[in-house]
């Protein structure tokens, strides 16, 4: 236990404090407390704005052949509310709450990477502010959450709002990545002693398994984007079909990252469930070992299951059958989690606070949302149900019955952590019942639109028997459930001023967050209890009865984790999924027979053979730089590393020349399509050299200032094992373009 | 328009029955799996609640056997309804390469109907007769649209770049309602399809119908409309056998008048809504791609007039 | 020609194979001494199933008719058979006391893992170079090379995994990596395979009928060259990754029980101690 619990006076804010005053101490925060409160209260901003794009919508189809909105302006408004609800309030709610409590979870002081945690918050509401900003300057995208090509093609969708899209989800996207390299560098680096893997909170377990999911699926999204943006503004053709583009293959890519996608929404909701659920039934987690399992093979399984968003695109029935077998196999796992948290709840002594509330009410909403997936996953079944308000229900059972119910549970239970006052419990029912019956009115009766045959995306239908009445009901509940959301913003308020201390642990939990103040000073503990099983303040309350110790005692292996190696290879991994993505398109486009610029007439093996010895040569000078500046050889080091700079800088000026002679024979990016793939693939290489360059001159520069002397060399192993990658990426690509492997 | 539309669970094809049939099955399992988690969960609300002052419950991790048959018991369930799906699939999709008799292709926002081996064109309306299994080719000249007749066939997508089939057949006579069932557009929900079954003499004869070409005015105000048709810009976009071929980026008006709908299926055809639809489209259609043409009220009625000829 | 007929007939008759697997048999029951624990299920399944690859049905098919057939051969010899014949041998016991590292041939995993590795994804993707598919067809000698060398890459890429000398397998979380990454070395092959218009194996294009069951391929299972080519595709794919899945699994549950969690962390020095004073980074 720690020392005195603070009284928190009312002069003082009761958010916690950190280095730094006032709102310059906000902006310019590295502390992760603060910047999880930031990603919240962003979030609640983008909460209420894909709220209110939603009510518009709900006000249009309230009756049949409704004025309200036009045609393109509802298009705009399912659009942004899709967009903002997925990119800019559920993923980053979750990241945010992950940010807060991940650290305090494994005893540390803060995330591994404190600035980049900033640079991570900060892209949130840039991402957000430039999407919004679309519909001031010429309009909003209006082409879906998915945009489908060719429709977000510039014939179709000529405003400038599907550019905004894009560049607001690369920049999103990159926050996305950069939170999770931090939140996997942090849990693997971080933890107490004491504190194996095995005894991980299953919310830091979920999130660690997550942030996995995040690197891996993003770079489908941004290499999908990235060739959507170049066909915009650079006029070529990867989805337009009239000039040999693939429409289909849009929908490959952007399920590719869209099917994970949702999964990174589910799993650490599911890790709030996890944590809330025991603490309310004051009993462990039924199965932890099995929960935790289920959780890794939802993650590998989510990779293998995205064309169930295509069973209507006529892939043939034996692709079909597969992604139908896989989207099956994945309920499994999804199952045993949910009778892992029922079976927690039997035999306990269960304490129905509105946390609690709210996450019961989870484990049935998202019961039903999985079912009505399972309908999906029968592929006749979907051949009917899909693009259908049967599917928009599904959908927001699980993401919002599911994941934000599950969030509301989080912030009830963890409120007073963060804020030291307690959310007032009277209001507290009167948002959850709220909550609850507008949840359920406004989207239980869209199953049975879908099932009458309402198409989803429709900005008003025909007075057919029944739609009209169930459209009225769905838009009253949509308002109930606005409704609750403004007394959960009430709650906060009141809470904030008048709420009742908390105290450390106000809920008698038993995971490390509640083992320090609430909220928690800047170094989040004074000290850390000893931590022998899944729940220290378990054994620390009743010495007479610990947990049995799991997890083993502290042993040294083979492996040695040290935080930029994992920030390096975490960021590897996500790059190398991008380059898989480019290289996959490349090869799809150029097995096809095409008219117009071909390798043959336009490469040279040999003479690119050439540069690429150089590159690898560069490889092997980083590499005996390395081993210089290990053995204190700094100027060695020095003159290695600026060969090495030397050796890339040949290449890219072979790279320059190629492009050069191309450009000469009249080629551009968008004469063929060998040409496109060809230039995005080897540009974004080229790219990658020259960002490598730049890394290489920095650390010439800070070895110049003598920052290494200290033997603490771990940025420049890192830099070096970026430039291998970069390499290893530049042989393959080599080996398809120029060498033609595998055409 | 149909008094109870309940498409998905009041099938009027072998396919749609089956894939009804199918789902009653699957959402009964569903079910059963619901009422299971809700009575665990609900009987432990009841049962389970904190008493004040009780200690606190011996603490219980788990129990293997269970966690296994509640991973096994699942997984033989999801095998099952594979084994559902895969026989439910096997009313195969047709063959690639046999031919079509009906060509569809989804525009921006309407549809174009074309029969083989004949040829004849018509626009947001299928008539097929009773009896027998039509095929289906699907395309798109712009972008995705998606193919729904929810009593008849499943759904499919046309895709711009590559075709896609599917057998379309109808128990008995009757009007079934489609849609477009893929965001293409502004007028997405303006998509709207016709397919009307008929026995095999009755389809006979409409199809016969079709493949004349358009009748000539019968009136001094429909000879002036059919002049005001060729001279202002409707020849650039509406194709209308025997007097204008080569445009088809509108719908074929060749039979108009046989039709029941307008603008694909927003509104129902007739002289008010057709004169109304001339003066002003965007009203009826917000965003669909027919343009303003400035009429006067005569021009529109006298067009009116040429077109109610159009059987 | 029936499914059932064709099933009950099209077995082959294969001396080397029937010998081969009575010998392995053998062998293993002199080295048991004829005492046999559970353990033997396995390698029996492995020798059961080594024979079903090479002589029932499935390789009549793959003879130049289905290329699924043939892909699925490959799987069951990369992929199965030796996973569950090392599975079969008995394991070597280590002291419960020694630490990972210490264990005896601990030293050289690393590097025999990463042979293992390439060795088992390069079985893979080799023999799916199409002048190599097509001579293993139309070559009964490069046919067997083909089988042995399948045998051989699958045994070295399981011996990290389910070797039996348990101080030489990979630590659990390495052997998940280890894993996963052949997933996805399979998972790219699967794809360009499966949505390749390049024909892979150009000889089960033109299958020759020799024993008049083409019909019954084609039209009653609806296995048409280019579903074949897309089934092949998907086998390599979806069963071969929920093979390592497993496995995977498989491993999570080993490294929960095992009492060696991964090392903590070696903290880089600038990290405070706690009460130490922070400084605003």
């Amino acid at each position: 236990m720690s020392a005195t619990a603070q009284a928190v006076s009312r002069e003082e804010s009761p958010l916690p404090g950190g280095a730094g005053s006032g709102l310059y101490g906000w902006v310019a925060t590295v502390d992760h407390k603060r910047i999880g409160i930031l990603y919240l209260l962003t979030t609640l901003v983008f909460f209420v704005l894909g709220g209110v794009e939603a009510l518009l919508m709900r006000i249009q189809l309230v009756r049949p052949n409704n004025t309200f909105l036009s045609p393109d302006a509802f298009g705009q408004m399912f659009t942004m509310h899709g967009t903002t609800m997925i990119f800019l309030v559920v993923m980053p709610v979750l990241i945010g709450l992950a940010n807060y409590l991940v650290p305090l979870m494994i005893g540390a002081r803060d995330m591994a990477f404190p600035r980049l945690n900033a640079l991570s918050f900060w892209l949130l509401p840039c991402g957000g502010f430039l999407l919004h900003y679309s519909l001031l300057a010429g309009g909003a995208p209006a082409v879906g959450w998915f945009s489908y090509a060719p429709l977000s093609e510039t014939p179709y969708a000529s405003t400038s709002g599907v550019d905004y899209w894009t560049l607001s989800l690369l920049i999103l996207g990159i926050g996305s990545v950069a939170a999770s390299i931090n939140l996997i560098a942090t849990i693997l680096t971080r933890r107490a002693p004491g504190l194996t893997m095995q005894r991980l909170p299953l919310f830091v377990w979920m999130v660690f398994v997550n942030s996995f999911l995040v690197i891996l699926a993003l770079p489908a999204l941004n290499s999908a984007i990235v060739m959507l943006f170049i066909d915009r503004h650079l006029g070529t053709h990867f989805f337009a079909p009239a000039q040999g583009g693939s429409a289909v293959l849009w929908q490959h890519f952007f399920w590719a990252f869209g099917h994970p996608e949702v999964y990174i929404m589910a799993l650490p909701a599911f890790g709030i469930i996890s944590e809330v659920v025991p603490v309310f039934a004051r009993r462990p987690i039924f199965g932890y070992e099995f929960v935790a399992a289920s959780t890794v093979a939802i993650a590998l399984l989510s990779f293998g299951v995205w064309a169930h968003h295509m069973f209507a695109v006529g892939l043939g029935h034996p692709m079909d059958l597969f992604f139908s077998a896989t989207s099956m196999l994945i309920a499994v796992p999804t199952g045993v989690k949910v009778f892992a948290w029922s079976a927690t709840l039997w035999g306990g002594a269960i304490r129905l606070t509105t946390a609690m509330l709210f996450a019961v009410a989870f484990l049935i909403q998202f019961t039903i949302g999985g079912l009505s997936g399972i309908t999906f996953a029968v592929v006749p079944i979907d051949w009917q149900v899909t693009g259908t308000y049967y599917l928009v229900a599904h959908f927001h059972y699980v993401l919002f019955g599911g994941t934000f119910f599950a969030v509301f549970a989080g912030i009830y239970y963890w409120f007073p952590k963060i804020t030291g006052r307690l959310l007032s419990e009277r209001l507290g029912k009167v948002n959850f019942w709220m909550a609850l019956i507008g949840f359920n009115t406004a989207f239980f009766v869209q199953h049975f639109l879908g099932l009458m045959g309402m198409a989803r995306r429709v900005y008003t239908y025909p007075d057919l028997p029944g739609w009209g009445l169930l459209n009225l009901i769905s838009t009253v509940g949509a308002f109930l459930l606005g409704a609750a959301v403004l007394v959960l913003l009430w709650n906060i308020v009141v809470s904030l001023r008048h709420g009742r201390l908390a105290g450390d642990n106000p809920w008698q939990a038993w995971t490390l967050e509640w083992a320090t103040t609430s909220p928690p000073p800047a170094q989040n503990f004074d000290r850390v209890p000893p931590i022998r099983s899944r729940r220290p303040l378990w054994d620390l309350a009743h010495p007479e009865n610990p947990d049995p110790p799991v997890g083993g005692r502290a042993a040294r292996d083979g492996f040695v984790v040290e935080k930029n190696r994992v920030g390096m290879v975490s960021f590897l991994i996500t790059e190398s999924a991008f380059f898989l993505m480019l290289i996959l398109a490349y090869l799809y486009y150029n097995s096809h027979g095409m008219s117009g610029p071909a390798p043959e007439s336009l490469l040279n093996a040999q003479r690119t053979g050439l540069y690429t010895l150089c590159l690898l040569a560069s490889s092997l000078t980083v590499w005996l730089a390395e081993q210089q500046l290990r053995a204190g050889k700094t100027v060695a080091f020095r003159w290695l590393l600026g060969l090495t700079m030397g050796l890339g800088g040949v290449f890219l000026f072979g790279q320059g020349r190629e492009y050069f002679r191309i450009f000469h024979a009249g080629v551009l990016v968008n004469s063929n399509l060998f040409a496109t793939t060809f230039f995005t693939l080897t540009g974004f290489h080229g790219l990658h050299v020259g960002v490598g360059l730049v890394a290489l001159l920095i650390l010439m520069g800070l070895a110049g200032a003598g920052d290494f002397k200290s033997g603490r060399i771990e940025a420049v192993r890192s830099i070096g094992l970026y430039w291998h990658f970069v390499d290893a990426v530049w042989l393959v690509v080599f080996s398809v373009i120029y060498l033609k492997l595998l055409l | 328009m149909p008094t109870s539309f309940n498409p998905i669970f009041e099938p009027a094809s072998a396919q749609t029955a089956a894939m009804a049939g199918l789902f009653e099955l699957v959402l009964v399992i569903c079910g059963v799996i619901l009422a299971i988690v809700a009575g665990l969960v609900g009987t432990s609300l009841m049962r389970f609640r904190a008493r004040p002052g009780a200690a606190e419950p011996r603490p219980c991790f788990g129990n293997r056997k269970l966690e296994m048959i509640w991973t096994a018991g699942p997984l033989l369930v999801v095998g099952w309804l594979f084994i559902l799906t895969a026989k439910g699939m096997q009313q195969a999709d047709p063959p690639a390469n046999q031919t079509p008799d009906i060509l569809v292709t989804g525009h921006q926002w309407w549809w174009e109907v074309r029969y083989l081996p004949g040829g004849e064109v018509t626009a947001n309306e299928i008539h097929l007769s009773t009896g027998r299994k039509w095929l289906v080719r699907l395309a798109s000249a712009d972008v995705i649209h998606d193919f729904w007749v929810p009593e008849l066939a499943r759904k499919m997508q046309m895709i711009p770049g590559q075709t896609n089939q599917l057998w379309l057949e109808a128990d008995a006579p009757g009007t079934y309602a489609g849609e477009c069932a893929e965001y293409c557009g502004a007028q997405h929900a303006g998509m709207r399809l016709t397919v009307i079954a008929e026995p095999p003499s009755a389809f006979a004869a409409w199809l016969q119908n079709q493949a004349q070409p358009a009748l000539g005015p019968v009136s001094a105000t429909a000879a002036s409309g059919l002049k005001l048709f060729q001279t202002m810009t409707c020849v650039n976009c509406h194709p209308l056998r025997g007097v204008v071929t080569g445009a088809s980026v509108a719908p074929d008006l060749t039979h108009l008048a046989s039709r029941h709908t307008l603008g694909a299926g927003v509104l129902a055809l007739t002289e008010t809504n057709l004169f109304r639809w001339l003066k002003n489209a965007q009203a009826g259609k917000p965003g669909c791609l027919m343009p303003d043409l400035k009429l006067t009220d005569a021009q529109a009625r006298a067009l009116v007039a040429y077109l109610e000829t159009l059987q | 020609m029936t499914t059932a007929h064709f099933l009950t007939t099209a077995w082959q008759w294969n001396p080397r194979v029937i010998a081969a697997s009575i010998t392995t048999l053998v062998l293993y029951g002199i080295w048991q001494r004829g005492r046999f624990s559970g353990r033997a299920g396995w390698l029996l399944a492995g020798v059961l199933l080594f024979y079903l690859t090479l002589a029932s049905p499935i390789d009549t098919l793959a003879d130049g008719y289905l290329f699924s057939a043939h892909m699925l051969q490959h799987l069951l010899l990369l992929l199965l058979v030796p996973a569950l014949m090392l599975l079969g041998l008995p394991a070597t016991p280590v002291a419960g006391s020694q630490s990972v590292s210490q264990r005896p041939g601990a030293k050289g995993r690393p590097r025999r893992a990463l042979a293992g590795w390439w060795l088992g994804m390069g079985g893979m993707w080799l023999w799916h170079a199409p002048a190599l598919c097509d001579a293993a067809v139309a070559n009964v000698w490069v046919h067997r090379l083909q089988y042995v060398s399948l045998l051989g890459m699958g045994f070295a890429f399981w011996r990290p995994i389910v070797g039996p000398r348990r101080g030489q397998r990979l630590p659990p979380l390495a052997g998940i990596i280890y894993l996963f990454s052949a997933c996805l070395g399979c998972t790219v092959l699967g794809i360009i395979i499966t949505f390749a218009p390049v024909e892979i194996c150009s000889i089960y294009r033109h299958p020759v009928d020799r024993l008049g069951i083409l019909p019954l391929l084609q039209n009653q299972w609806g296995l048409t060259p280019a579903y074949d080519q897309q089934l092949g595709g998907l086998l390599m794919w979806v069963p071969a990754c929920l093979v390592y899945f497993t496995g995977i699994l498989a491993l999570f549950a080993r490294w929960h029980r095992e009492a060696d969690p991964p090392a903590p962390v070696r903290d880089s020095p600038l990290t405070t101690a706690p009460g130490e004073k922070t400084h605003a980074w």
